[in-house]
């Protein structure tokens, strides 16, 4: 109930070209869901994975624990749930390509002797 | 009776023990352990790629990363809930003619969720392409163009890799240590021919060969010491 008052009362985001969404819980949860089944598929000690794990995981309970979205806004301090849900589609995608590039393989390339050396 | 214990200077304030020169940068402890701190967290991600972490000026953080990494890199620290790196600031390169891979490109990024400034490094020289970092920040594109222009360091997978930012029909790029500060070609208008000419360089007196290297060593100071430090990461 609260939460649809809220959503008819929202008619702007303040920022441009990101528009209303009315039911970012449901957006949001199934977001969550999709970043933990591609980050299953990497391997248990890799840092991305766990690292990414523990905050996926943290904003899951809170999208689960507060039915109002601006509480769940405020729990959360990074953003409006718009932006929540433009953040989890990023890490999605990143997620996908991180399967792909291995980053936590060992190092490609050593740099040669003096590269990084400054002042020369 | 008065007695001065507090001696006040132009350059120097002295508080107790402790000189304070008044034109030092004032660097922030806690803000340089969170950036060391995000730089390993960056480094323990992506070993991968991730070289070295150093820290500049007290306050800039440096990922140092293999030339296969710009793409990861940069996506990473776009998209991660933690990073959101989404602004491109700048891109650009050095020319060091001594290093085994001369060119350093440098791209720097900026966070407008956590106010936070980032730079990234990797290096390639002449033949060697570096992946284009377009399809990540739509932003990249002009500024690869114009490192293609003047240091002519080739972008792969660019949509539109031309000249910027000097004329039509150009050779070579001009910001390498090796292109002549005089350039190769002179451009005037010819009365006779009613047109612009391109002719090459002539410069008749003598007197015009400059030494433009100072007999001093320009910066002693900081000479011997690195100019960043570096953040201990896992290898």
């Amino acid at each position: 109930m609260a939460s649809a008052a809220a959503g008819a009362l929202k008619r702007t985001t303040g920022l441009t070209g990101l528009a209303v969404v009315n039911n970012p819980h449901h957006r949001l949860t199934v977001l969550y869901e999709k970043i933990q089944r591609v980050l299953a598929k990497m391997p248990a000690d890799a840092s991305y994975r766990t690292s990414t794990e523990t905050i996926v995981s943290e904003r899951q309970a809170a999208v689960q624990a507060e039915k109002d979205p601006v509480a769940l806004e405020a729990r959360l301090g990074c953003g409006q749930c718009e932006e929540l849900i433009v953040q989890a589609e990023n890490e999605l995608v990143l997620a996908k390509k991180m399967l792909q590039w291995k980053p936590w393989e060992p190092l490609v390339q050593q740099a040669p002797g003096s590269q990084w050396k400054w002042p020369i | 009776m008065f007695s001065f214990r507090i001696i006040r200077s132009a350059s120097a304030a002295i508080t107790g023990n402790v000189v304070r020169r008044a034109t030092s940068l004032k660097v922030d402890p806690s803000q340089k352990k969170s950036l060391s701190d995000f730089g390993k967290y960056v480094a323990d991600c992506m070993p991968k790629y991730v070289q070295k972490v150093q820290i500049s000026s007290g306050n800039e953080l440096e990922i140092l990363i293999a030339p296969e990494g710009v793409v990861p890199v940069l996506q990473f620290l776009k998209d991660h809930h933690n990073a959101q790196f989404a602004v491109v600031s700048d891109i650009t390169a050095i020319d060091v003619p001594s290093r085994h891979y001369r060119f350093e490109l440098i791209y720097n990024l900026l966070s407008l969720r956590y106010n936070s400034r980032i730079r990234v490094k990797t290096y390639t020289d002449e033949l060697t392409p570096v992946d284009s970092c377009v399809e990540v920040f739509k932003g990249a594109n002009w500024y690869e163009r114009e490192i293609w222009d003047m240091y002519g360091v080739f972008f792969s997978n660019h949509p539109d890799l031309r000249r910027i930012l000097t004329d039509y029909g150009f050779e070579g790029h001009p910001f390498r240590k090796d292109f002549p500060l005089s350039g190769y070609v002179e451009v005037r208008y010819d009365d006779e021919a009613k047109r612009v000419v391109v002719e090459p360089v002539e410069l008749a007196q003598e007197f015009r060969k400059f030494d433009l290297e100072s007999p001093w060593e320009q910066f002693p100071a900081h000479r011997s010491k690195p100019a960043a430090e570096d953040v201990a990461i896992d290898k």
